[in-house]
């Protein structure tokens, strides 16, 4: 029997114009893996809801919700609260309690489970999930990757059926992320429990899925295995086609036929099967061009930093320069000072030794205010930092009283039609966005990102690489700091790489990612045993295409 | 976090404790008792936080003279008149009176020091958990706010100083009040944002569906019994005996000391005697092996 049948589910909010979710059937049955994916504010949301009674939105609901055969809303509450557990995107504001073992146990307490099984159970989740050493720590000293781990473990204490799973590694760094969907890997594997999950990075869950659902705009638009799937967004031109694992995109736009790769060992098999023992003709893409000479817009020498006197040194010895007009990025692992380093040049941490230019001026020579006036400005990881209005116009008149001005950051960060809506009942994305135009409003010369393409779908992944490249084009310097490994190799003019304190090496993302052999790209992993320096599906296929013609 | 013999017993005994010492504190005015008193809560204090204690106890002993120095200031009465202020007499027993209130002052507030190091939040709502379930929650989803508030406040400062928003940015009052109350708004617009995702995560997982439990990773010991005992018996003797009563105004007198004396200082100690001798104990074990 199906675990969890939809039959015929629409749903609009009150006084929308168009229906959320139209018509949507599908079932799941006990044991599988299924990703829901489709872009941000396709319904996907709103689906999951529906599939637990306490979460589920007002409005003007049709069709049936069926949990193991009998309507959803017939299962009493505690059954529900226990069979089916929700994973929401926000790490922090899930949290309830302030201590480890006691959110381990709320869950448990609220079903008014007896105080002896409620400590069987917490130590068997504990011991699952690897929660030991910190099962007595404060909530508030843990990192946004265990406090997700943290959601999950509680909720798999009260030994929950399905798992329902709303983007919960949208707000994670990628070790972090990875973490928890082995995690979640692993409960799906050796305890069996049924697993829907939605994910904006769905090449990590690709591989492990076997069923994909694709939404567009509340319809369901595709319910197939993960390849099929793969196959019927290309045929489609589909705009989700990027969010394929990169083996796959390459496979496909290479005029791949038969079974496609999904991961980076199968993508390298493929490329090997192709070519053969001999190595292809054109092993090398040609460098890309130099940058033009032009005076470096930010200049840091030997910076030393450290957070109290007695405390490690976070930065150590920081040496960079930065040329006007390009897109610097910056990656490394979590906790190497990256961040630091973008707080230290706008002076919210303050070196002990080394100097930073801006222009060729220290920034400790800016008079009052000016630094940040026309010249340096930075978006902060966390977008909601920024909002302190009601809606996104009056955000945006704080920061420039011109009204061409913000027409004009408006258009170019696509957020006219959000004018009128508050800054938190916006999605990631767009959040995103709204404090995108509120810096470019204060008209930088130097832009900091911090992190700025956590939690984007991929569709606006790529047009947030078009303003970049726009405003670049327009002289700006933009220096940003990401995890995102892909979006450095297919983007950025120079690529940096920071570890223990300081830039160790940097160069054109060419030349500098084909170098790597782990920490690069996952077309690079594939390619690297046949092609010298591919770094993204497009180096891929160009040389595909290169040494095999067009017509293979 | 401190992980000292007493704290690790069952959190009844460690309320059971501060319950005695501070009561007793605050109601016996017997110079005697206080300074033994100030010196046993000083000296556990000091084994729990170590060197970073001492800032607070000298905090604590300026408080005392403070106090000793300003009581004659209010308090007219007693009979050796040191000097007149303002045509007001300055007396010895005043002065005197000043000091004992000052040192139960300063005796308190380092016992609730150590009250909020061994008893922390999650020892309280075990506690009381089964008496209050919404109140002890309530409490327990506060603690874990305020951390998170001081959290978000520091990054909304950072971000909006790196736009040009921040209060060091312009010279005018005015402007720094404004940007002040933006912060403030942000802030009450981002905890209720995150209040709602916080009640669904507690719906979802059944708040409000069965009578609570209140799970907690204590449990009562022997050992936990034997310490209640010795605390009851200890405070019955220091009732029994008597010899605590005193006076200061507006002439000193006070009783004579009883067998009750030393049983406070036991009672005082017993913490910190629980403390020493698990170091000693360690001492031992390292030179053992």
């Amino acid at each position: 029997m199906e675990q969890l049948e939809i039959r015929n589910l629409s749903f609009s909010y009150p006084d929308a114009v168009r229906e959320t979710i139209v018509d949507v059937s599908f079932s799941i049955s006990k044991g599988e893996y299924v990703l829901l994916c489709g872009n941000s504010g396709c319904g996907k949301t709103t689906l999951l809801r529906h599939l637990k009674s306490v979460l589920t939105p007002t409005g003007s609901c049709r069709g049936e919700i069926l949990y193991n055969g009998v309507p959803l809303e017939q299962v009493d509450g505690a059954k529900q609260a226990s069979a089916i557990g929700y994973v929401m995107q926000n790490p922090d504001d899930q949290i309830v309690t302030d201590k480890v073992w006691h959110e381990l146990a709320f869950g448990l307490e609220n079903l008014g489970v007896s105080r002896e099984t409620i400590g069987l159970r917490v130590a068997e989740m504990a011991s699952f999930f690897g929660i030991q050493s910190w099962y007595h720590r404060d909530i508030s000293q843990l990192s946004g990757g265990q406090k997700q781990l943290l959601n999950l473990a509680s909720i798999m204490a009260m030994q929950p059926e399905i798992l329902i799973l709303d983007e919960p590694t949208a707000q994670l760094d990628p070790i972090a992320a990875s973490d928890f969907l082995n995690t979640l890997k692993k409960i799906n594997q050796e305890l069996g429990i049924t697993v829907l999950i939605t994910e904006h990075r769905a090449e990590d869950i690709f591989p492990v899925a076997d069923r994909v659902l694709v939404m567009e705009k509340g319809h369901l638009a595709a319910n197939a295995g993960p390849r099929e799937i793969g196959h019927s967004l290309f045929d489609a031109r589909s705009p989700l086609f990027p969010m394929l694992p990169a083996p796959m995109r390459s496979f496909y736009q290479c005029g791949g036929t038969g079974t496609a790769p999904l991961t980076v060992r199968e993508g390298r098999n493929w490329l090997t099967d192709v070519f053969g023992e001999k190595k292809p003709a054109v092993r090398t893409l040609p460098p890309l061009p130099e940058l033009p000479k032009t005076e470096p817009a930010l200049h840091i020498e030997n910076v030393w930093l450290r957070y109290e006197k007695q405390s490690p040194d976070v930065l150590k010895g920081l040496t960079m320069t930065v040329p006007s007009g390009c897109l610097y990025t910056i990656v490394g692992g979590n906790g190497v000072g990256k961040s630091t380093t973008l707080r230290t040049i706008c002076g919210a941490s303050k070196p002990y030794r080394g100097k930073i230019q801006v222009f060729g001026k220290e920034t400790k020579k800016y008079p009052r205010g000016e630094l940040f006036r026309n010249c340096l400005s930075m978006l902060p990881q966390d977008p909601t930092n920024l909002f302190v209005k009601q809606n996104v116009r009056e955000e945006l008149e704080e920061m420039n009283p011109d009204k061409q001005a913000q027409i004009h950051a408006a258009e170019l960060c696509e957020i006219t039609h959000l004018l009128d809506a508050h800054p938190y009942d916006l999605s990631g994305g767009e959040q995103q966005r709204v404090a995108l135009a509120k810096v470019l409003l204060t008209n930088p010369r130097l832009l900091l990102l911090d992190e700025p393409t956590k939690g984007l779908d991929c569709g606006f992944k790529a047009r947030f690489a078009r303003t970049l490249k726009r405003l670049t084009g327009e002289g700006m310097t933009i220096v940003m700091v990401s995890h995102d490994i892909e979006f450095c190799a297919e983007h950025a003019d120079i690529a940096a790489m920071f570890f223990d304190g300081q830039i160790i090496a940097s160069g054109r993302p060419r030349e500098f990612f084909g170098s790597n052999s782990f920490y690069t790209t996952s077309s690079n992993r594939m390619s690297r045993c046949i092609f010298e320096n591919a770094v993204t599906a497009e180096d891929v296929t160009a040389l595909y295409k290169e040494n095999l013609g067009d017509g293979q | 976090m401190s992980q000292d013999s007493f704290s690790r017993c069952h959190p009844a005994v460690n309320f059971l404790y501060f319950v005695t010492v501070i009561g007793f504190g605050v109601v016996i005015q017997h110079p005697a008792y206080a300074i033994a008193g100030f010196l046993g809560a000083s000296l556990y204090y000091l084994l729990l936080k170590g060197r970073q204690g001492l800032s607070f106890i000298g905090s604590m002993a300026g408080m005392l003279v403070l106090i000793t120095l300003l009581n004659p200031l209010i308090n007219t009465s007693g009979e050796h008149i040191l000097f007149r202020l303002f045509g007001r007499p300055y007396t010895l027993e005043a002065m005197a009176y000043g000091a004992a209130l000052g040192v139960i002052f300063a005796l308190t507030m380092i016992w609730f020091g150590c009250y909020s190091e061994v008893l922390t939040s999650d020892k309280f709502t075990a506690l009381f958990g089964n008496l209050i379930p919404a109140l002890s929650l309530l409490l327990v989803m506060v603690l874990r706010l305020i951390p998170s508030f001081t959290r978000k406040t520091k990054q909304i400062i950072v971000a909006r100083s790196a736009i040009g928003k921040g209060a060091d940015a312009t010279e005018s009052r005015k402007d720094q009040i404004k940007s002040g109350i933006s912060i403030v708004s942000a802030l009450t617009d981002w905890a209720l944002e995150g209040s709602i995702v916080t009640a669904d995560s507690m719906r979802a997982r059944g708040y409000g569906c069965a009578k609570r439990t209140n799970f907690h990773i204590y449990c009562f010991r022997k050992s936990d019994a034997f310490l209640v005992g010795l605390i009851a018996l200890l405070a019955a003797l220091v009732l029994a005996l008597g010899g605590t009563e005193a006076g200061f105004t507006p002439y000193f007198y006070c009783d004579y000391v009883t067998l009750g004396f030393p049983a406070y200082c036991a009672l005082l100690l017993v913490p910190s005697i629980m403390y020493l001798r698990e170091a000693i104990v360690w001492n031992n074990l390292k030179f053992e092996t």
